[in-house]
Parts: C-alpha cells; sequence; structure tokens
C-alpha cells in the first residue's frame, strides 16, 4: 500500500493527475519509486518528519529555504532518500544553529540525497557515517563566509561507507576538506566540483575508489590521497584520472590539523598510500608543486604509532605486501606503487609557499631548495624508505616502492632524498636526484601484483 | 513494594506504572505514570528504581534525576564490564532541571526535559519528553528543541546559553554500538555496575540494595566486582590541590569514560572511526591518544597537533576539546554548551603530571 503524505500544504495546491503541486515542479511524489513519500512544506517541521520515517520512504522538499536551529539527523531507517527541487532552487540553512551540529547527519544503508544545498552547517555539510550503499548527487555544500577558518570542517563528508557515489555536486569553502571519503570501501566520485576549500578533494583510508571528472581549483590543496596512522582500513586501489586540478593557491585557512600542513599551491600528493594511479589529468597553475609522493613517516615519524593488529583490518590487504610490525601488527606508512603517467602539467611550481616553516615545513624547504628561476619539478618523490640513493648515478638508486613515473612531455621529475634534504644547512634542489627522461629507475609501467581494481557498482 | 529504600517521602502516584512494548509511547508523559513533579520535587512509584551514578556525564550543570522501570517480576542481570541487560519491557528514565543558582538549591529549578528509553520488542528506543514552562506534563517532541535557559554558576557568576534537548535520531550517536555480527544497535549507557557501586545519597548501597530486593540476578563480592568509579561530587568538593597523582589519574580516566567513551570506544559508532579510545580499561596509549594525531578533527584540533602531548595540555587537543565552548570544536559533540570548568582542570593536571615526551 503506497502512503501518500503532504505536510503543511493547503489541500488546494495539490494538483491531480500526477501534476506537480507548486513548489515541487522539478520533482513530487507522483515520480518516485518508494513505498512511502512526503512532500514537506515551507511551513512543516523537516527534523520532526526525518525523525518519524520508516524503511523505503521518500522525503521531497519544495523551491525555497528551510532555517534550522539543529541538524537534521536521519537514523534507524533504510532505503531513504531526500531530494530537493534542485541545488539552486531548494536551500537548507543552519546559520542559525547555535549548538554543535552538523547539517544533514545520516546513518542509513541505501540512503540517497540529491538536488539541494546545504549552507553554514556549524561543523560539517553532509555527514553520512557507517552506512552501506549511498548516492550523493547534485548537492551543494558551503558556507557564506569564502574561505573562512570560522567555517565548518567537511562540505560533503561519507565515513565508513561501502558503495558511496558522489557525482554532479559542489563543495566551497570548507575549513578542511570540500569532498572527504574516508574510510570507504568502494567509492566513485564524479564530475563534480571543489572550490576554494583548504583541501578540494581527499581520498582517506580508502579502498577502491574510482576518481574522475572532478574540477578541483582555488583550494590550498587540490586533490589529495592518503592514509591516516591507526586506522583499520588499508587504502588501495585509488584511480584518479581525467580531472582537472588547477589554481590551487588558497593561502592555507585551515585552523589547525593535518590539513593546515598542505602548503599551498599544491595540485595532489599521495600519502601512505599504495596502488594508486594518476592518469591523463590536467595539471594546471600550482604554485608549489603538481604532484608529490609522501612516506606516511613524513607527517608521523614514529613507524610504531602506524600499526594495525590483524585482528582489527577491515577490507581487503591481500597482496600489499606491507611491513610488519610488532605481533604481526601491519605497518602503513610507506608509498609504494603509484603509477603517475600521462598528465599534462602546465605553469605549476613558480612560486612556493614558504608562508610558514613550522606549520608547512614541506612547502618552505621546497621553496628553500628551488630558489631561483626554475620552477619546482612536477613530479616530486621523498625517497623515505627507499634502500639506495644517489644524486647523480640511475645505478645508484632504488626504487623498492615500485613508484612509477611516466617521462610524458613536461614532466620533470626529482627523487629528493627528503631526510638528509631537510637536515642540510642549505637546502638546494642539486641534492637531489633529477634523473633525465626516462627516470630510470622510477620508468616502471604499472603495479607488481596486477592492473587496477576499480568498482563497478556504479556503472 | 519494591526500591522504596532509595525514595525519601511517600509515593504519590496511585495508577500503576507501564510502557508500550513497540510502538510510539503516549503524547503525554503523565499518561504512564513512571514520574511526577511536584513543588520542585520529582517521585516515582513504588516499583520503580530511583538510582543515581558516580561519575555523571557532564550536562551544562543540570541537576539529572534517574529512574529504573521493570516489568513485573522481572530481574536484571549483572554484567561486570557492560550495562546491566533489562527485559524486553523494562525502561530507564532521566529527566533534567536547571537549578536558578548553583549556590543555593533553595532557590529552586526549572524541569526541561525527560528523556524515556523503552526496551521494546525491537530494541531499545529513545523518545525525548519536553515539559511545560509550568512543570505540570512532559509532551514527545521527536523533533527536540532548543531553549534559552539562565543559572548562577558556583562562583556567583550568572550564564544565559542555548540549551538543546536531543531529537530523537540524534539519542543515537551516543546510544548506538556496533556489535559483534557488525550490526549496530542501541544500549543503554548509565547503569553498569562501576557507576552504581555506591550508597545513594538518601538510602543504601544500590547494588546491594537491588540485589537484596530481587532485582539484579546474582551480584558478586565487592572484592570481585570491577572498581567502582569516583564519587565524582566529593572529589571536586575537596579539589586537587595536594592529591596524589595516582588519584587525579584514576579521576581523569573515569571522568574520561563516562562523558567521552560511550562514543570513543572500540565499539562505539560514532567514536570508531577516531581511533581514540577513552575507555576506562584501554592500556594502548597511542590509541588513548599520547602523541597521536586526530584523523579528521578539522576545527576541533584548535591548531594543536596531538590529542594529548603528555606534560604539556596547552598542547593537548584532548584538552582543548573539553575546555572550549567552540560549537564546532568541543567535546562530547551532544550535551554540552557550556565549559566544565571543573573537568578541564582534571584534565589538565592529568595530562600535565605525565612523563613528558617529544611527541615530534
Amino acid at each position: 500500500m503506497r502512503q501518500l503524505l503532504s505536510l503543511s500544504l493547503p489541500a488546494g495546491l495539490l494538483i491531480a493527475c500526477g501534476g506537480a503541486p507548486e513548489g515541487f515542479e522539478n520533482i513530487h511524489c507522483g515520480e518516485v519509486e518508494y513505498g512511502n513519500c512526503i512532500e514537506v512544506g515551507l511551513d512543516a517541521d523537516l527534523i520532526e518528519v526525518v525523525n518519524g520515517l520508516t524503511d523505503d520512504t521518500a522525503v521531497i522538499l519544495p523551491r525555497g529555504n528551510f532555517e534550522f536551529d539543529n541538524q537534521v539527523t536521519i537514523r534507524g531507517a533504510n532505503n531513504i532518500a531526500l531530494y530537493g527541487q534542485g541545488m539552486n532552487e531548494t536551500r537548507l540553512d543552519f546559520a542559525p544553529t547555535e549548538v554543535q551540529a552538523n547539517g544533514v547527519d545520516v546513518v542509513s544503508d541505501d540512503f540517497l540525497i540529491e538536488g539541494l544545498e546545504i549552507i553554514d552547517a556549524v561543523t560539517d555539510g553532509l555527514r553520512i557515517e557507517d552506512s552501506t550503499g549511498v548516492t550523493i548527487r547534485r548537492v551543494r555544500t558551503t558556507w557564506r563566509a569564502e574561505a573562512s577558518p570560522e567555517n565548518g570542517a567537511y562540505g560533503i563528508y561519507p565515513v565508513k561507507v561501502r558503495q558511496v557515489l558522489i557525482e554532479d555536486s559542489e563543495a566551497f569553502n570548507a575549513s578542511d576538506a570540500g569532498i572527504y571519503v574516508g574510510q570507504c570501501i568502494e567509492a566513485v566520485v564524479r564530475n563534480n566540483v571543489a572550490r576554494t576549500n583548504v583541501a578540494g578533494l581527499e581520498i582517506e583510508n580508502t579502498q577502491y575508489a574510482d576518481v574522475y571528472g572532478n574540477v578541483v581549483e582555488d583550494n590550498t590543496g587540490g586533490l589529495v590521497v592518503f592514509d591516516l596512522p591507526g586506522n583499520p582500513i588499508v587504502g588501495r586501489d585509488v584511480y584518479v584520472h581525467d580531472n582537472i586540478v588547477r589554481n590551487n593557491n588558497r593561502p592555507n585557512f585551515a585552523p589547525g590539523g593535518i590539513v593546515g600542513q598542505i602548503p599551498s599551491g599544491t595540485g595532489t600528493f599521495a600519502m601512505a598510500s599504495r596502488r594508486v594511479e594518476i592518469t591523463n589529468n590536467t595539471y594546471a597553475n600550482n604554485n608549489t608543486v603538481d604532484l608529490a609522493v609522501i612516506s606516511g613517516l613524513a607527517v608521523q615519524s614514529t613507524a610504531s604509532n602506524w600499526a594495525i593488529e590483524s585482528d582489527q583490518i577491515i577490507g581487503d590487504i591481500d597482496g600489499l605486501q606491507l611491513d610488519e610490525g610488532e605481533g604481526g601488527a601491519v605497518l602503513n606508512y610507506r608509498s609504494s606503487e603509484v603509477y603517475i603517467h600521462g598528465n599534462s602539467h602546465s605553469g605549476s611550481g613558480t612560486r612556493p609557499d614558504n608562508s610558514s616553516v613550522s606549520d608547512r615545513p614541506l612547502g618552505f624547504l621546497i621553496a628553500v631548495a628551488y630558489a631561483g628561476p626554475d620552477p619546482v619539478d612536477t613530479v616530486l618523490y621523498d625517497t623515505i624508505s627507499e634502500s639506495a640513493f644517489d644524486r647523480e648515478d640511475p645505478a645508484g638508486n632504488s626504487n623498492d616502492n615500485h613508484i612509477c613515473v611516466a617521462a610524458d612531455e613536461g614532466v620533470t621529475f626529482s627523487s629528493l632524498n627528503l631526510p638528509e634534504l631537510a637536515e642540510a644547512t642549505v637546502p638546494n634542489k642539486n641534492m637531489t636526484y633529477r634523473p633525465e627522461p626516462p627516470f630510470t629507475p622510477f620508468d616502471c609501467d604499472g603495479f607488481r601484483e596486477g592492473p587496477i581494481v576499480r568498482p563497478t557498482f556504479a556503472d | 513494594m519494591r526500591a522504596i529504600v532509595f525514595l525519601i517521602g511517600i509515593t504519590a502516584c496511585a495508577a500503576e506504572p507501564w510502557v508500550p512494548q513497540s510502538g510510539r509511547p503516549p503524547e503525554l508523559l503523565s499518561e504512564m505514570n513512571l514520574i511526577s513533579y511536584q513543588d520542585g520535587e520529582l517521585t516515582y512509584p513504588d516499583e520503580m528504581i530511583h538510582y543515581t551514578l558516580g561519575t555523571p556525564l557532564f550536562s551544562d550543570y543540570t541537576d539529572k534525576d534517574r529512574a529504573i522501570y521493570l516489568p513485573e517480576g522481572a530481574q536484571m542481570a549483572f554484567d561486570d564490564y557492560d550495562t546491566f541487560d533489562l527485559p524486553v519491557g523494562s525502561a530507564v528514565i532521566k529527566t533534567f532541571l536547571m537549578p536558578a543558582d548553583l549556590r543555593d538549591p533553595e532557590q529552586g529549578r526549572q524541569i526541561i526535559e525527560t528523556r524515556l528509553m523503552i526496551h521494546s520488542t525491537t530494541g531499545w528506543q529513545n523518545w525525548p519528553y519536553v515539559w511545560d514552562e509550568e512543570g505540570r506534563d512532559a509532551r514527545l517532541r521527536v523533533q527536540g528543541g532548543t531553549q534559552r535557559l539562565s543559572f548562577i554558576d558556583r562562583q556567583g557568576e550568572s550564564h544565559a546559553f542555548t540549551y538543546l534537548v536531543p531529537q530523537r535520531n540524534q539519542c543515537q550517536e551516543c546510544h548506538e554500538l556496533k556489535g559483534d555480527d557488525g550490526r549496530n544497535f542501541i544500549a543503554l549507557i548509565g547503569p553498569r555496575s562501576r557507576n552504581l557501586d555506591l550508597v545513594h545519597p538518601q538510602g543504601d548501597h544500590q547494588l546491594e540494595a537491588m540485589h537484596s530486593l530481587g532485582l539484579l540476578d546474582h551480584l558478586p563480592q565487592a572484592s570481585e566486582r570491577p572498581r567502582p568509579a569516583i564519587d565524582w561530587e566529593a572529589f571536586i568538593a575537596e579539589g586537587l590541590e595536594g592529591r596524589p597523582y595516582e588519584e587525579i589519574e584514576i579521576a581523569a580516566r573515569d571522568y574520561l569514560d563516562v562523558n567521552c567513551a560511550h562514543c570513543h570506544n572500540p565499539r562505539g559508532v560514532s567514536g570508531i572511526s577516531s581511533q581514540l579510545f577513552l575507555n576506562w580499561d584501554n592500556t594502548d596509549e597511542f590509541r588513548l591518544g599520547k602523541c597521536k594525531r586526530p584523523g579528521s578533527a578539522g576545527h576541533g584540533s584548535g591548531g594543536l597537533t596531538y590529542d594529548i602531548v603528555p606534560g604539556d595540555h596547552t598542547q593537548s587537543i584532548l584538552h582543548f576539546r573539553v575546555a572550549t565552548t567552540d560549537p564546532g570544536a568541543m567535546m562530547p559533540q551532544l550535551g554540552r554548551t557550556l565549559a566544565h570548568t571543573e573537568a578541564a582542570d582534571l584534565i589538565a593536571a592529568w595530562i600535565d603530571g605525565m612523563e613528558p615526551v617529544d611527541c615530534r
């Protein structure tokens, strides 16, 4: 039995014969395939509605603005859809909220959110946690103040989600990351725009991510892939292709945290990551560097803090050749199996971020080492956990981590040997290994254990 | 005739208390005969178990009053770690009242809300009831809401603030655990052995009384039970000055256990992703926060790098988040708008007393 509820709408506005009620022209209950459907009028209490949901329900919002003094919390019901009339039509405004709260906060399997804007959330705009089967489509998260440290942390933030699709969405002005895919297994992130955030688009401790068609611009750092220490999901198989990553030169406005260490002008880095393929992307005008491959030890130098006990591991670590710690624990600080090829580069590395030696030591170091008229090399590798390094002789360099960098047009490469460079009295790029093409021994192709595995649930 | 040992005065309710075992409970709290409020005092029917906790969750300096309802003839199952197991048809009820002046109970208090947890046939369910301004009855409000409240603190300073009555779905942020089968479930937080193991201010030793009245299926000897949580009010009344560090440490861990570990434990759905575990029995120092960088604290880091820098609370995010009132940064995320200064001082003393470590 299909139940159709229309809350707080004068009956006269309901148009018979399948027509749309006023304000619901783009989508209304007559158009969705859910067991229950609720059209929520502008004068109704959406928070009351979501606190009474049962499984298999669509909630449809009209054109217009909703204001809230608390978050919209969805729990305890699965197969829920929250539709607005479009990113420019339906706005959920959290500016009146004075308590600690997110915008839309969800734990629910088979959840869909589509066609609305979330503005001025106190903490995160859209937070979806511990759920399976999530679709985020044509959602904008933003804050009214441009690039302010007072803004909330994350815009679009699925965490611990299996099978998440984020598409055709926009994330602006987050004081941490615009789009943050954290601890997910199977993620597709496509055709989104991330602008004026500290970090534009982050893939963290995530397995099997396909990230393509995104425009990531005017952030502090663009599109980044990393693992954090002590997390039960070891990131792997992250496929970053056909994105535009440009002009990510916003001065870092993070109020703190790891993201506060990202040098302004960073295009992409892969940190503590493995099986990452970065291909066919367009990098342009990122003032510090387009691409960097970094060990987790560069930010958390105590290897034992990266230990994950074998009985805590979530997801698949087969074939990853992870280091072993005490008692059979695995350690995921190492960046390995990073395959960089077929990207285009222009205009980057001309003004590395030297704004803070204490907050952003890597930016400062690069700025000092590359002082002079030549830009920073387009691809940097920190050389941590390599058994051999020689600044001149290709044969004197190991590639234990199997970092593969194709010598495409416009690509220059440097293996920094970071620990030694950082200790130098006057760091200089001539202390690093800057090979001619084909960048031997970093001229390998692909991964040792077979090609990248991409998620197929959203095909 | 049951747990009257915990009650003062004579109970007024003649009607039998009850709760529905499924579905939405009545719109008016009074319909279930669980509680009544008159002349500033709460009373419960004889059948109910009025109890208190050694270390309570801080809730913006409100007074909290708690009671358990068990179906006729039912028992709670003792557990030496988790909350006691209450049978289907039970309920736990907690009422929040804001005193006008913390220095003077005679100034009265305003009754705000009552949270009702019912063990239904589909698991525990949370239901928020908000009292009317006159304190006559409380009405079910699944959407929760905010209220402006004011009070005078122990130092004589006036505070006005926005108090949040959580919406029904927000209750789960604190009350949700992940089971061994990977499925999430709603759980009680308060009634655990170690936090009930004390003499009720108006009665007997709680666990022993529950057991002797047949409300607990069994009770190990005191020496076999986990260490009781500290008596927070007594601890704070004596202050931190001149205390041995071992006492500071125990009190800090108990405070964190009650105020943080409902999420920050290895089974806490809202806390797992942080990998910061503040349960009292956690012995993993890294996941206790020592030299640990937060996963995704964002704003919450306060510009600091590590959760705990042993020896230096000013550099420790944990202390910052307990002390701050910045709504984007403070912890716990729910239930607090004001600073709990006594707790922040305790956490500072705990961190400062640790063997200093250079986390870099």
